[in-house]
């Protein structure tokens, strides 16, 4: 694992180590080795990890266990350009080999940034460490996203990663498709009869794909920065969900079959003609939120004042097939709105007739149902009732399914389904590079005509700028507040 | 199943609120409305009470917010409760202090219903303009208490004034029975109205409301007149046409509902036997819970409040409010 004392390792990866291997899903010769430029020993590398899992794993954390996963953590101190640290990095991988008894599987975890990426698979190929031939076994390479910050750089990047493993032992995480409600997704649409015959553009209005923070950029500045909301969730998380929203059913649930499917619907997506109208960016500003004064983004530490990023995305795609045909998809995400909250929302068109009067069914809006992807993990079906009393008074209720309380064990980290899938060579939930493509071939696109215009500043703990209320207004339709 | 925080902020309120339901998540599911309620220290428990009320007849979140003083440090209490004492139903009641009492929709928002319409009701005296107060803005339908103004006739004016759609008073939910006793005398009669006069303690904004409505649907004038009270005692509307130079008109047939002791109510009709009805003056709650019956905008209120005050045109404004940012501090030092 490269970047080792990252936020991404010490809260997600290594937590997520310690989840598996509580849950006796580890193989017996699982080895965790860090490197990072640190002048660190194996001791303090595992007292690290071990205050990782103990703050942030979701299953108890456990002495036994911790012993157990402890006698597997080594670290290789050094930097990236450092050739000698690589060596001992592809002779420590030799020594376990024997001394843990693996036969030379490996799986590379470059938790680090983009930009450091050319020098470490530099070095992986130069030591030939990325070649799993040469010691019997497999090598498998995981990037993290961003994958790229356009499509040309996201092709070179693929390029530089294919030169060195083969693509086929690739895999890009993008952690939303691990996340249990993201493969229910699945499971509502394909395993039951009730939703599959109305999920096309005659039942439905529209969909709205929602993805909100409540923090700010969290110490991400300079990354941040440069990508904005666009680049950073747009690209990778919204167009995944969408994705998984519009396929069609795969032939089978192998990842093949699935990707095909996925990439169908990517390469469809048309944007409208219109960005100007069909599109909003905003930035927020101070403002207050959960109780709390916040700043505004151009007040955050490393953003210059004349920052153009924007930090609220939204945008109306649509996807160019039989069953979407006409079906806006309207997609957004925004940081510092007023609470954390993923969703997926499907919007169902009216009854086409109402044999009530109008003052019956003010109150009926459109049938819904919500993939609620996070917090609160769930399914929502909201539909019109007769409110009880001596009129016909028509109104929308919700049956809710909350994860929680329908299943007692808790839904595995998106973390923890990942790496065991990295580590059984499954990649079903990991996007190919040609979905990465696609979806950059709609950002670019996005990106280029965002670039001509200023972000339309939004207060902090606000769902979102006007202008994003205005873009469904246009089309005789409101956001849903999730 | 109460938690209760201390010095805590919007986000762990949020969470505590999750997990109670996620603990007694039978009883969470089929929310259909949020009802907001903000009132003063000493009304809160009046409030609850009549909200607890409300909620069992209709389910919904219960968000209880009490705005504290403001020239003190910024502090959140919070106390999240399902099914604890305040019955089955999900309730955060908030405590807030400093300048967060000027922005309680930071807390609010996020705990909101998904997608659910949002009612606020203010326990309390109204405020002066709707659009000042976030919690007014955010809701889409909003009830106020002219009775509990220092002026309740003033403050039905200033109602009127600062009308949207969606908006009703409670004042106007009190003369529900009353209405409903006269529009079914009406059915049985042949001879249209001529007049119509109101009898109630001085200053009583129902007895506005309810004459404002008797000129509105039956095109007729009608007085207020003081009386001793309790709350409405009198209503009389005289029927049939008035011959020129006929002084005995004013003996003519009318049609009368009475009630002196807020209780029992004696209906008369002239060449009828009266008649005696309960006519009880109702508690909060079921005020109330008959406001979360319907969440559509009140058109019947509208007219009455324009007939009461001599207004016009009031459903026709949008049903939308924009927050107008009002900082008293910057008004206190602007007044020295």
């Amino acid at each position: 694992m490269f970047g080792v004392t990252g936020d991404l390792a010490r809260k997600k990866l290594i937590p997520a180590v310690y989840d598996l291997g509580n849950r006796g899903l580890l193989p017996p010769g699982f080895v965790l080795l860090g490197f990072a430029r640190r002048d660190w020993d194996h001791g303090d590398f595992e007292q690290l990890a071990r205050t990782a899992a103990e703050e942030h794993a979701r299953t108890e954390f456990r002495e036994d266990v911790w012993r157990r996963i402890a006698d597997s953590v080594r670290f290789v101190p050094g930097s990236f350009d450092d050739d000698n640290a690589f060596d001992q990095l592809a002779r420590t991988l030799v020594e376990l080999e024997d001394s843990h008894g693996i036969a030379g599987n490996a799986a590379f975890y470059l938790s680090i940034p983009p930009a450091a990426f050319p020098v470490v698979l530099k070095q992986l190929a130069r030591t030939r460490m990325a070649d799993g031939e040469q010691r019997g076994g497999w090598r498998r390479v995981v990037v993290e996203k961003p994958f790229g910050h356009d499509l040309q750089s996201s092709k070179e990047l693929n390029r530089l990663v294919d030169s060195v493993f083969t693509p086929h032992d690739v895999f890009r995480i993008d952690h939303y498709l691990g996340k249990e409600t993201v493969q229910n997704l699945l499971a509502l649409r394909f395993a039951n009869t009730l939703f599959e015959p109305v999920w096309n553009s005659n039942f439905v209005d529209s969909v709205q794909i929602t993805m909100a923070e409540d923090v700010g950029i969290e110490g991400r500045a300079a990354f941040y920065d440069t990508a904005g909301a666009g680049r950073d969730v747009l690209q990778n998380h919204l167009l995944q969900l969408l994705a998984l929203t519009a396929m069609e059913e795969p032939v089978s649930f192998d990842a093949e079959s699935l990707r095909i499917e996925k990439r169908k619907v990517l390469t469809a997506i048309s944007l409208p003609q219109d960005l100007a109208a069909s599109t909003a960016r905003g930035q927020y500003i101070q403002g207050w939120l959960a109780g709390e004064r916040v700043r505004g983004y151009l007040d955050e530490e490393g953003i210059p004042p004349t920052s153009t990023t924007e930090t609220y995305a939204a945008v109306r795609l649509g996807v160019e097939t039989r069953r979407w045909a006409g079906v806006p998809f309207y997609l957004r995400t925004g940081k510092r709105l007023p609470r954390r909250v993923t969703e997926i929302a499907v919007v169902f068109k009216r009854a086409p007739h109402l044999p009530f009067s109008k003052t019956d069914t003010t109150e009926l809006g459109n049938n819904q149902l919500v993939v609620r992807v996070q917090p609160d993990e769930g399914v929502t079906l909201r539909f019109g009732s007769k409110a009880p009393g001596s009129a016909m008074e028509i109104r929308e209720v919700s049956m809710d399914f909350l994860y929680g309380s329908a299943f007692t064990e808790s839904s595995p980290e998106a973390y923890e389904r990942l790496l065991l899938d990295v580590l059984l060579g499954d990649k079903t939930l990991f996007p190919d590079h040609e979905e990465v493509e696609a979806s950059w071939r709609v950002v670019d696109q996005l990106e280029q005509f965002w670039s001509t215009t200023a972000p339309e500043p939004y207060r902090a703990g606000e769902w979102g700028p006007k202008g994003a209320d205005e873009m469904l207004a246009r089309e005789n339709r409101t956001w849903r507040r999730p | 199943m109460t938690v209760t925080l201390w010095d805590t902020n919007g986000g762990e309120v949020v969470r505590a609120l999750a997990a109670e339901r996620r603990a007694g998540a039978m009883m969470a599911s089929g929310l259909a409305l949020t009802l907001v309620v903000t009132a003063a220290e000493k009304d809160v428990a009046a409030a609850e009470q009549a909200a607890t009320i409300a909620a069992q007849a209709h389910p919904c979140r219960l968000v209880i917010v009490v705005r504290r003083q403001l020239d003190t440090a910024d502090r959140l209490d919070a106390e999240v409760q399902v099914g604890g004492r305040l019955g089955p139903i999900e309730a955060v009641v908030m405590r807030m202090y400093g300048r967060l009492t000027l922005h309680p929709e930071s807390v609010v928002l996020p705990l909101l219903a998904p997608d659910c319409p949002v009612l606020t009701w203010w326990h309390g005296p109204p405020p002066d303009e709707i659009a000042t107060d976030p919690l007014g803005v955010l809701a889409d339908r909003r009830v106020t208490d002219c009775a509990l103004a220092p002026d309740p006739i003033a403050a039905l004016r200033r109602r009127a004034e600062d009308f949207a759609p969606g908006d009703t008073d409670l004042a106007w939910t009190r003369t529900t029975p009353w209405r409903s006793l006269l529009a079914s005398a009406f059915d049985a009669l042949d001879l249209p109205p001529r007049a119509a006069r109101v009898a109630a303690e001085a200053g009583n904004p129902s007895a506005a409301l309810l004459a404002g409505w008797l000129s509105a649907r039956l095109g007729v004038a009608s007085a207020c007149e003081d009386s001793a009270g309790p709350g409405i005692t009198d209503v009389e509307v005289r029927l049939g046409e008035v011959e020129e130079g006929d002084a005995t008109s004013e003996a003519g047939t009318s049609i009368r509902l009475s009630r002196p002791d807020g209780r029992l109510a004696t209906f008369s009709r002239t060449g009828q036997p009266d008649r005696q009805l309960p006519l009880l003056r109702r508690p909060l709650g079921e005020l109330l819970a008959e406001e979360l019956r319907r969440l559509d905008a009140d058109e019947v209120y509208a007219e009455a409040l324009e007939a009461a005050t001599g207004t016009s045109e009031l459903s026709g404004r949008s049903p939308r409010r924009t927050l107008v940012w009002r900082d008293p501090a910057l008004a206190a030092a602007a007044a020295h």
